[in-house]
């Protein structure tokens, strides 16, 4: 699975003199050298590997022997084709939604001038910055039978079932949809647009005949994410999906209820199928974008159209108004003694008393910080790399990039337990360590970063890169004057977004805990579990305004640091 | 940038094999009691043995097998404690413990402990309907004191349970359900109960969480599990099922190849104590050890004097092997 082809030599302009040529050859050979295998080292160990050892456990037989008989068990109940059934069809809604609520709001947050784009923004954080076990508690404040919404007006509204696990995978996948669509939409090149109107094509045309082609990679591997976070997803389906049984609970089932580990093993292999389709993503990434990027491209203006922007706008503040909603209600109900029965407000909530603390938050917080970093530098590496592939390795770097979407977080917790819990090896001895479960998150969230990276990269020309080169400058010079400042804003979202998902995710994270090292997220779920809901709420506002608030520090580390860049680019272009 | 990664690692990676050689008096215990429960003991087992740090992992019961299970070929726990022994008969599970003849052990009666030593349960909990009061009292029904009862029409969509296949809870009652009432009967009753059932759900304490901020009326679920919810203050009132109420026994178990057996087995001495029962007597609802309080939680949950009448005569071995064909049986019965 492995791609073993020697990535392609780039092919470099021949001006200025010998020796400097030779040696800014060798150092681009270098660079791609090392910008290709250090991420393709990273995911052999940290997701190869790990995935490796589920498929060994999946065909591995009662009687310790290797055959297919799992997958005849599996495939053998009698209540398998309805599960599959069911999380198709659960899935496909949630794609369908969300890529239309996601294309729309991407769409209005980069192309026009609809007042509220930052509030739209902030909403869209939230359900990545909220543990997803207490996002689904505030639909159920406010949607459940005996939630506000219920009591305020006499209805007996049910949330548990399809359409509540709708409704919450949406939320969870639709700031992952705008992510990724929105990467796309950056730097379009207005002189396209102003071309097709001088040939009288209408708005519609333009839209349907430029802005749509250009998306196109966006939209689809937004889709795909979408469809693979939510049929893997198992957090939800277990608080709000009532008995609409899905893959990800039977997998659950399978390993957590039942102990058949090899079992569940064969439904995670089951839910790597949709992932395939990462081979048709692939070959439409190949293909040449027009809209955008040329270096001299001048980007599409704002424009507010009233017959498009107004009913844009009030979908996408509904939606905003929607995720508000939700996590206004958690905030509320940290404050509330004792939800729905004792409504006065208290701050008794806030002691926390479970193990710890409030400790794990700080654990939470570096492991979410080595994740953002370590995951930014191997993903840029690794798009970068991956521009100068011929099409055959370059179709391999990419399934592999892309599968570690599909596999559910508890398929990916334990096989980190098989692979790292081995005595006296440098793999033995990251068992335990914060720096695994940094591991752990980024190769969860892997895919997401990798897709968003390639549909911000696919606008930055390569010529633009080949003229830095061009006069004098170093492979190096190329990548920090030509295509870091373009792709910043796209890095920028895979770190925050890398971040934000560290800090709460849990279901792989709960196998790699120990006695002394634990999480925000696991004392969140220890909280619910032993019933002490408000609590659970209120150690989830800690972990999200921890999030806002390194959030903001790191964003203003940023803009220091780009206007001290910002200098020295100019610098370089003046000398 | 890569260079100093690099070291990064290699310096957190000796730093970790220091911490891995287990320094005396150190012991690591996996368990998935309470966590009050757990720092209530730790405290207790700190003044009984001050030589020893504890080190406590604590997961629920389906989180930590599958932990167990994925560690077998390098078991990092010394000690297993407070486990269900349905699990612990899983040979995936047994097969990690070493016997060991605690002190005290004799106190036990036979089907409290295993017959090779490899485990003990000196506690447990039983399986109890949350009955959310205000709830109850809106659709016009009676406090429900057996299974039979939820048949009531009231009742229809206003019971939510754990799902056997999912939750060992859920699983404990079905096998109560069966072994009390005999096979026929016993999966007639499971599908009548169906229709006054609104959900299954995946954990085992869920269903008392739903009941206690009155999603429904009632959840069946565990004794403690109830006992939280009413000391939290939630109107809610436990009832141990007067027909067949299952119970699961928390055992203990020495982890076979454990790098400080000395302190391990010190400390399973120590559950077997006056040091521990002490606490039980505060928190558990079902002692296995003679002559032991009574914990004024099980006062407020108005738990039944004598247990032993209450608990159906379970099975463990039997239900244990019948696992596969009752959860399929089920699935096929319910239909959902």
């Amino acid at each position: 699975m492995k791609p073993v082809t020697q990535p392609r030599q780039p092919q470099l302009p021949q001006p200025g003199e010998a020796s400097s040529q030779r040696g800014s050859a060798r150092q681009a050979r270098l660079l791609h050298l090392v910008s290709f295998f250090v991420p393709m080292l990273g995911l052999a160990l940290f997701f190869l590997y790990p995935l490796a050892l589920v498929v060994h456990r999946s065909f591995l037989q009662d009687d310790a022997s290797l055959g297919l008989g799992n997958y005849a068990s599996v495939l053998a109940m009698s209540h398998i084709p309805g599960v599959v059934g069911n999380s198709l069809v659960m899935s496909s809604i949630t794609t369908v939604v969300c890529i239309l609520l996601g294309f729309a709001i991407a769409y209005m947050l980069q192309r026009t001038t609809i007042i509220g784009r930052s509030i739209i923004m902030l909403a869209l954080l939230l359900p990545l910055l909220a543990p997803s076990l207490v996002q689904a508690l505030g639909l159920l404040f406010l949607f459940g039978r005996n939630g506000l919404v219920n009591q305020a007006t006499g209805w007996d509204m049910q949330i548990y079932g399809l359409w509540g696990l709708v409704i919450a995978n949406s939320m969870y996948a639709l700031p992952q949809a705008v992510m990724i669509i929105q990467a796309s939409l950056r730097h379009s090149d207005v002189r396209y647009y102003d071309a097709a109107m001088v040939m009288g094509a209408s708005n519609w045309r333009r839209f349907v005949d430029i802005t749509l082609p250009n998306a196109k990679f966006g939209l689809l591997s937004a889709a795909f994410v979408v469809f693979t976070v939510t049929i893997t997803d198992f957090g939800n389906a277990a608080v709000i999906g009532g008995d609409y049984r899905v893959l990800a609970t039977e997998i659950y089932s399978q390993v957590v209820g039942q102990m058949n580990f090899n079992m569940g093993a064969v439904i995670g292999i089951f839910l790597l199928i949709p992932t395939g389709v990462a081979f048709y993503i692939e070959k439409v990434a190949s293909q040449r974008q027009f809209g955008g990027g040329s270096e001299s491209a001048i980007p599409v203006p704002r424009n507010f159209l009233p017959a498009r922007d107004i009913p844009l706008g009030i979908v996408s503040h509904f939606t905003g108004f929607f995720l508000i909603a939700v996590v206004v209600t958690v905030v509320y109900a940290s404050f509330v003694q004792l939800w729905p029965y004792r409504m006065t407000l208290t701050l008794d909530n806030y002691n926390i008393t479970t193990q710890g603390g409030y400790t794990p938050l700080w654990t939470s917080l570096l492991v979410s910080t080595q994740a953002a970093v370590i995951g930014v530098v191997l993903l840029f590496a690794l798009v970068l790399a991956q521009r100068g592939l011929p099409r055959a390795a370059a179709k391999a770097v990419y399934l592999l990039a892309i599968v570690p979407v599909g596999v559910p977080g508890l398929v990916l917790g334990l096989s980190y337990v098989l692979s790292f819990n081995v005595g006296g090896t440098i793999m033995g001895a990251l068992y335990g360590s914060a720096l695994l479960i940094a591991f752990c998150n980024f190769y969860h969230y892997h895919s997401q970063g990798f897709l968003t990276m390639v549909a911000g990269i696919r606008t930055v020309p390569k010529s633009l890169e080949e003229s830095v080169t061009c006069l004098g400058g170093s492979p190096l010079q190329g990548l920090r004057d030509a295509i870091l400042p373009i792709m910043l804003p796209t890095l920028v979202a895979v770190f925050f977004f890398l971040f934000m998902r560290s800090m709460v995710t849990l279901s792989a994270v709960i196998f790699l805990i120990t006695p002394s090292l634990s999480v925000g997220a696991v004392s969140v779920l220890r909280l619910d579990q032993a019933g002490f809901t408000t609590q659970a709420a209120a150690f989830s506002v800690c972990i999200m305004l921890l999030v806002l608030f390194a959030m903001g520090a790191m964003k203003l580390t940023l803009m220091w640091l780009e206007s001290r860049g910002r200098y020295s680019v100019a610098e370089a272009k003046a000398a | 940038m890569t260079m100093r990664y690099l070291k990064w690692i290699a310096g957190a990676a000796t730093g970790l094999a220091m911490i891995g050689t287990a320094h005396a008096g150190t012991i690591t215990v996996y368990t998935a009691l309470e966590e009050e429960e757990v720092a209530a003991y730790l405290e207790a087992a700190k003044e009984a043995l001050p030589d020893i740090e504890v080190e406590a992992l604590r997961l629920s019961t389906g989180d930590l097998g599958a932990r167990l299970i994925a560690e077998a070929d390098n078991p990092q726990a010394d000690v297993l404690w407070g486990f269900a022994v349905t699990n612990i008969l899983d040979p995936q599970i047994g097969d990690q413990l070493e016997p060991y003849e605690a002190a005290g052990l004799d106190q036990l009666a036979d089907q409290y402990k295993a017959d090779d030593n490899r485990w003990f349960a000196p506690v447990g909990y039983m399986g109890a309907f949350c009955v959310n009061k205000p709830r109850l009292e809106e659709i016009g029904a009676e406090m429900p004191r057996k299974w039979t009862d939820l048949l009531d029409p009231a009742f229809e969509g206003e019971v939510v349970m754990p799902d056997p296949g999912s939750s060992g809870t859920g699983y404990l009652m079905v096998a109560a359900i069966l072994q009390g009432l005999g096979e026929e009967e016993g999966w007639q009753l499971i599908e009548d109960l169906d229709a006054s059932m609104a959900q299954y759900t995946t954990s085992g304490s869920r269903p008392c969480r739903m009941a206690q901020v009155g999603e429904y009326t009632v959840g069946a679920s565990l004794s403690f599990v109830a006992m939280q919810g009413i000391s939290q203050g939630y109107p809610l009132e436990m009832v141990i099922p007067e027909d067949y109420a299952g119970y699961e026994l928390e055992a203990n178990g020495l982890m076979a190849g454990t790098d400080n057996p000395e302190d391990a087995k010190r400390f399973l001495d120590w559950t077997l104590s006056d040091s521990a029962t002490s606490v039980y007597s505060e928190y558990k609802a079902v002692v296995t050890i003679p002559d032991v309080a009574r914990s004024p939680l099980a006062d407020d949950a108005n738990l039944p004097e004598n247990l032993d009448e209450v608990l159906f005569p379970m099975d463990f071995a039997a239900s244990g092997k019948e696992r596969e064909g009752i959860i399929s049986k089920w699935r096929d019965t319910v239909g959902r």
